[in-house]
């Protein structure tokens, strides 16, 4: 009997756990399978998802990689949802890439793949739902344009080698500059790198040649994601020059938004999870209801200022209630 | 204890794999109880237990090999770097393996030669290699021509069925024979078994134990190369961030197929079942729904359980 604790002890933990997200047969069940589960951009799409369910009269599966942003725990999860039986996938694809395969293998086996978010190399997927993230770049770019009044030197902090959202913010923000030929890109080659530690020290040796006299020889800078957005925020609070220097960034939390609400950023370019996840699973539904559907969806791009923080429009963009949809 | 309850011992790992299934056969979805699951499990089985080969013996000789896990990233970044420069898949796959025998050399030679423990020598090159990977790679992915590398372990199509399972599950069967063959039947398997239950005895009856050791580490490096092959056949591109972690993974499945930490003791048929039974746990929540944090909870109380269990029957 001691040796059978152990397993009674397991059988406790899976009946005393929520099973709800077991297939009923009878049931459309779609999986959602994110890059990961803990930040805010993926608990948008989840309650996304969850709204285009309710209203479809769907169910969904949530499952984000075992480890997150590893690509062969998320290589994984699309296998055994493959297996589990459910009628279609919506991807956020880790890798442009890896994820290529196993993707081709569940269209083999009958069941499509939306992809969301990210890009997928190959023409398995029935449609692609994500921001237009060149045009995100290029309205930063704009936006950041007009607050210079057409003229000065200005500073891009880049995201990652090989991030292929990032770079296309990037460029779309370095078009954009060319566009006015009295504004000078003074740096555009550094690399925030991968989390917020990295891109505050990458901001700091970025800013700190820029220095002149206790003054920012600087008069412009842009930041194409959250973690480079932040790093360059503290960088520029360290030296005392949060709001001396017009600052653009991209993506939220709820420090951005501080920093917007008391001048430390001018404006952030906002993306819509939650519309990712609410198309994603609307799309699959139209997809296996054998409706036509596009290939390709722009989720939409938001410029917020400090000016516009409050209109409800917004608002429901910025700082969306999720609670009506997910814990 | 009689001999029974030592031979019921032995079949520890294949009694555990059994209820681990039955288990989830009762409760999982039916979909769980389909051939197809069985070959899902079978092939995301195949990287932690193509590595828990050399793992075994690295273990049994009384040693550890943290550095694993790096290992498996810098052969897929070396795989996936020769068939960028135009080489064919052949080369590409030794290349992957020999940069895994080379991490073993390395391995070996300072646990030997500067007289170090094996946890520490490997904690140190868990990172040297990882760095390495990393720097060979430039810090991003390696993208890589597609070439018959790629199917090694992709689900059997349908026009080859008679293969049952992919190639890199059965690589992982016939290197797990040639492996029990090399600790059962051979005088070296012998030396490493005896190093590993009593190194100063082993010393003493002329065994010469560095050249062993090394010996045991290449082995491990070359299985955790193999294992990189079988990752870059999942992932098709070269990841130099990848298999984080993989070596606790492989360790957990050396203990859970009977090995012993402190040297000595372990089965090859064991670990490979060990990897088994992880990946079945890991297969089984995803198909319930379970949330990630209940599947860690639960594979963490399945390695000190099987530890306990085996434990209790040595008393």
């Amino acid at each position: 009997m001691r040796r059978l604790a152990p397993l009674l002890v397991l059988a406790a933990i899976f009946s005393a756990c929520d099973r709800s997200p077991r297939i009923d047969p009878n049931r459309t069940t779609i999986a959602v399978v994110p890059k990961g589960t803990t930040h805010e951009f993926w608990k948008s799409i989840h309650a996304g998802a969850v709204k285009a369910a309710r209203e479809l009269d769907v169910d969904i599966v949530w499952k984000g990689p075992l480890k997150e942003d590893d690509r062969e725990a998320q290589i994984s999860v699309v296998e055994n949802m493959v297996r589990l039986g459910v009628k279609g996938i919506v991807l956020a694809p880790l890798d442009e890439t890896a994820l290529q395969a196993p993707v081709a293998a569940a269209v083999r086996a009958k069941v499509p793949v939306v992809i969301i978010d990210s890009g997928l190399k190959g023409k398995a997927h029935s449609s692609f739902i994500a921001t237009d993230n060149y045009k995100g770049g290029r309205m930063a770019g704009e936006y950041l344009a007009k607050l210079l009044k057409g003229r000065g030197r200005v500073v891009m902090l880049r995201y990652e080698e090989g991030s292929a959202s990032t770079t296309a913010r990037e460029k779309g923000f370095l078009a954009a500059m060319r566009r006015f030929p009295r504004i000078k890109v003074v740096s555009a080659n550094q690399y925030g790198g991968a989390t917020t530690e990295t891109a505050y020290r990458a901001s700091e040796n970025l800013l700190a040649p820029l220095k002149k006299d206790g003054k920012l020889d600087v008069d412009g800078i842009f930041a194409c994601n959250e973690s480079t957005t932040f790093g360059m925020l503290r960088a520029l609070q360290d030296g005392g020059f949060a709001g001396k220097v017009r600052f653009v960034g991209f993506d939220s939390s709820i420090k951005l938004v501080a920093a917007l609400r008391n001048g430390g950023i001018d404006g952030l370019i906002l993306q819509n999870p939650f519309q990712m996840g609410y198309l994603g699973v609307k799309t699959m539904v139209a997809k296996l209801k054998k409706k036509p559907i596009k290939a390709r969806i722009d989720t939409g791009e938001t410029l917020v200022t400090k000016a516009n923080m409050d209109d409800p429009k917004v608002k429901a963009v910025l700082s969306p209630d999720l609670s009506e949809w997910i814990r | 204890m009689g001999w029974p309850v030592a031979r019921l011992a032995r079949l520890g790992p294949l009694l555990g794999l059994a209820l681990v299934y039955g288990l989830f056969a009762l409760i999982a979805p039916p979909s769980f109880t389909t051939v197809g699951t069985l070959e899902t499990i079978a092939r995301q089985a195949a990287i932690v237990g193509t590595a828990s080969l050399g793992m075994t013996a690295v273990i049994i000789a009384g040693g550890i090999d943290l550095s694993v896990g790096s290992v498996v990233a810098l052969s897929t970044v070396v795989i996936a770097a020769l068939l960028q420069a135009g080489q064919g898949p052949v080369t590409a796959a030794l290349g992957g393996v020999l940069a895994g025998v080379a991490s073993g050399l390395v391995n070996g030679w300072l646990v030997t030669r500067l007289r170090m423990v094996p946890f520490i020598v490997t904690l140190g090159t868990l990172l040297i290699v990882r760095g390495a990977a990393k720097g060979l790679a430039n810090e991003q992915k390696i993208d890589a021509p597609i070439t018959g590398l790629n199917d090694v372990l992709a689900a059997v199509p349908p026009e080859r069925s008679w293969q049952i399972l992919p190639a890199g599950v059965w690589g992982m069967l016939i290197l797990a024979v040639l492996v029990i063959l090399l600790l059962r039947r051979t005088a070296f398997g012998r030396h490493v078994f005896a190093i590993g239950g009593n190194e100063e005895a082993a010393r003493l009856s002329g065994i010469d134990v560095d050249a062993v050791k090394v010996w045991v580490y290449v082995l491990g490096g070359a299985c955790g190369g193999l294992a990189g092959l079988l990752q870059f056949s999942r992932l098709t591109v070269g990841d130099p961030t990848v298999a984080s972690g993989l070596e606790l993974d492989v360790i957990a499945a050396v203990v859970i197929g009977g090995g012993s930490l402190s040297g000595g003791e372990g089965s090859v048929l064991g670990s490979v079942l060990g990897a088994l039974v992880m990946t079945t746990i890991r297969c089984g929540c995803s198909q319930m729904g379970l949330a990630n944090w209940i599947q860690e909870i639960v594979t963490g109380l399945i390695i000190v359980a099987a530890v306990a269990l085996d434990r209790l029957r040595r008393r």
